[in-house]
């Protein structure tokens, strides 16, 4: 089967995956992250002073800002901005730090499809290296329903989603795994209990939604092994002058 | 999952957020059974279990039994105890405000210096640099700071910092220069008399006889931050014959 995208070859294949922290001098932490030629930078800021009315008085505010490519922000990037912050506040240990605000720009470099996931793993490296405290890491990533083939294709690329049946966002955290949990025999039920977002439009039938959040699962287990590398190779980059 | 092996202390441990510690190997070689003591990076979760909750290297000291995750950041979070360097943004009758690039200015009390009485206390201006000691750190209220050994009552060398200039560096980097092994420091001290103050905010100040000499200390040091002891020695050598 060959793609609309001729660099890869299989429908469940993820584009090269590229990552950056620690770019921006004046953020606290910042990171790019880049699902093949789609590019998101994220810079964090905090935990930081607040707004007298933006303070909480037991946990730190989370403010997500989502710039698009070009031009203004508008209401889809209003969307993602609560996408991201509502799947972010239970993650971050906000009680950690309270009276204080946490500043979330999301900036799109590049596009050419899943924005939205990129956008997610470019957030929690960011979120790394300015040294939030978190429960716990994600990964993100958007699979497809292709309209002619029915088939279901992985990190989709612009051209690719015009040919969309239906497009999901899948995210899942670092600690719940369909493995760990003998137990839960229902693999469909154990998908479900680790997606920390979804996020699905078109038309598309059960059966379908569920097998998109399987293949993303599996999917995202390669960006979390993406995310934990590049967070060892910048520690072993800092403290080689020790270890040498 | 990713579960942790305590096997090799040579290696370095890497944990993420969410990394769950075993049970069994907190436990392994501690004489005082059963105490264990947490540092900055882990925190136990709802499910009695022990997470890390930053990116970082997870460090053991068998004296006490504690485990901690050494990480790397930028935005300072006071704790008590630690030497910092901070401005004075503000000033009334009983205290100084002081920025030191947490999420709020720290209070510095106009008593809490060496012989200051009601009488005779020392006056700082707006905009001075003060090396001080965080007294009292907590999450919910401003930090307390504080210019004297708390045991002795003397300076200690905590007070004004005159002259000289301020870098604002990786709070990593930070504790890294206080190590007196500190590579750079040592390389530059061969070539250049010099003195420094590391606040553990961040800051750094550096003074030396002429400002030349003070912008390639600070250079130095900023550069070192991701070099390996070769390259290290290769940049100190190089900015020194340049100058």
């Amino acid at each position: 089967m060959s793609r609309l995208d001729r660099t890869r070859t299989s429908a469940h294949q993820l584009r090269p995956f590229f990552s950056s922290q620690n770019l921006l001098n004046r953020a606290d932490g910042s990171a790019q992250f880049d699902f093949g030629e789609s590019s998101v930078m994220c810079s964090v800021i905090g935990p930081a002073e607040v707004k007298l009315r933006d303070e909480k008085l037991d946990k730190a505010t989370l403010e997500v800002v989502v710039r698009p490519l070009v031009g203004l922000p508008g209401i889809k990037d209003k969307a993602r901005e609560q996408a991201i912050r509502e799947t972010l506040e239970p993650l971050v240990l906000s009680g950690l730090h309270p009276r204080t605000g946490i500043q979330i720009v999301v900036q799109t470099m590049k596009d050419d499809g899943s924005i939205l996931a990129t956008a997610f793993n470019a957030t929690i490296l960011a979120l790394l290296d300015a040294g939030i405290p978190l429960k716990s890491i994600l990964g993100a990533v958007t699979c497809i329903v292709d309209s002619e083939t029915n088939q279901i294709l992985l990190d989709p690329t612009t051209q690719e989603l015009a040919n969309a049946k239906s497009t999901h966002t899948f995210v899942f955290d670092n600690k719940s795994s369909i493995t760990s949990s003998p137990e839960n025999k229902d693999q469909e039920e154990a998908v479900e209990v680790a997606t920390l977002y979804s996020d699905s439009t078109g038309l598309f039938s059960e059966e379908e939604y569920f097998e998109c959040a399987q293949i993303c699962y599996k999917a995202v287990q390669a960006v979390h092994g993406f995310i934990r590398t590049a967070v060892q190779k910048k520690l072993e980059k800092e403290q080689q002058q020790i270890h040498s | 999952m990713a579960s942790i092996t305590t096997e090799e202390e040579s290696k370095l441990l890497i944990v993420l957020p969410g990394d769950q510690l075993p049970e069994s190997g907190l436990m392994e070689d501690s004489s005082a059974a059963h105490r264990l003591t947490l540092g900055p990076g882990l925190a136990p979760m709802d499910d009695d279990s022990i997470t890390a909750v930053k990116a970082g290297i997870l460090k053991h000291n068998a004296v006490g039994n504690r485990w901690w995750v050494e990480s790397n950041q930028r935005r300072y979070v006071a704790a008590q105890g630690e030497s910092i360097i901070g401005v004075v943004t503000g000033k009334s009758a009983e205290h100084y405000k002081v920025d030191i690039g947490a999420s709020q200015p720290a209070l510095l009390g106009v008593l809490a210096f060496e012989g200051a009485t009601k009488r005779n206390k020392p006056n700082h201006n707006i905009g001075d640099l003060l090396y001080c000691r965080v007294s009292m750190a907590n999450k919910d209220m401003e930090a307390e700071l504080e210019c004297m050994n708390p045991t002795t009552g003397k300076a200690d060398g905590y007070g004004e910092l005159k002259g000289g200039f301020v870098i604002k560096i990786s709070l990593g980097l930070a504790r890294r220069l206080l190590d007196p092994k500190n590579l750079v420091l040592r390389l530059l001290g061969q070539h250049i008399p010099f003195e420094m103050a590391v606040g553990t905010n961040g800051k750094v100040w550096v003074n030396s006889a002429s400002a030349q000499h003070t912008i390639l200390i600070c250079n130095a040091i900023r550069n070192s931050e991701y070099l390996n002891s070769a390259e290290c020695g290769a940049m100190v050598k190089s900015l020194v014959e340049k100058m």
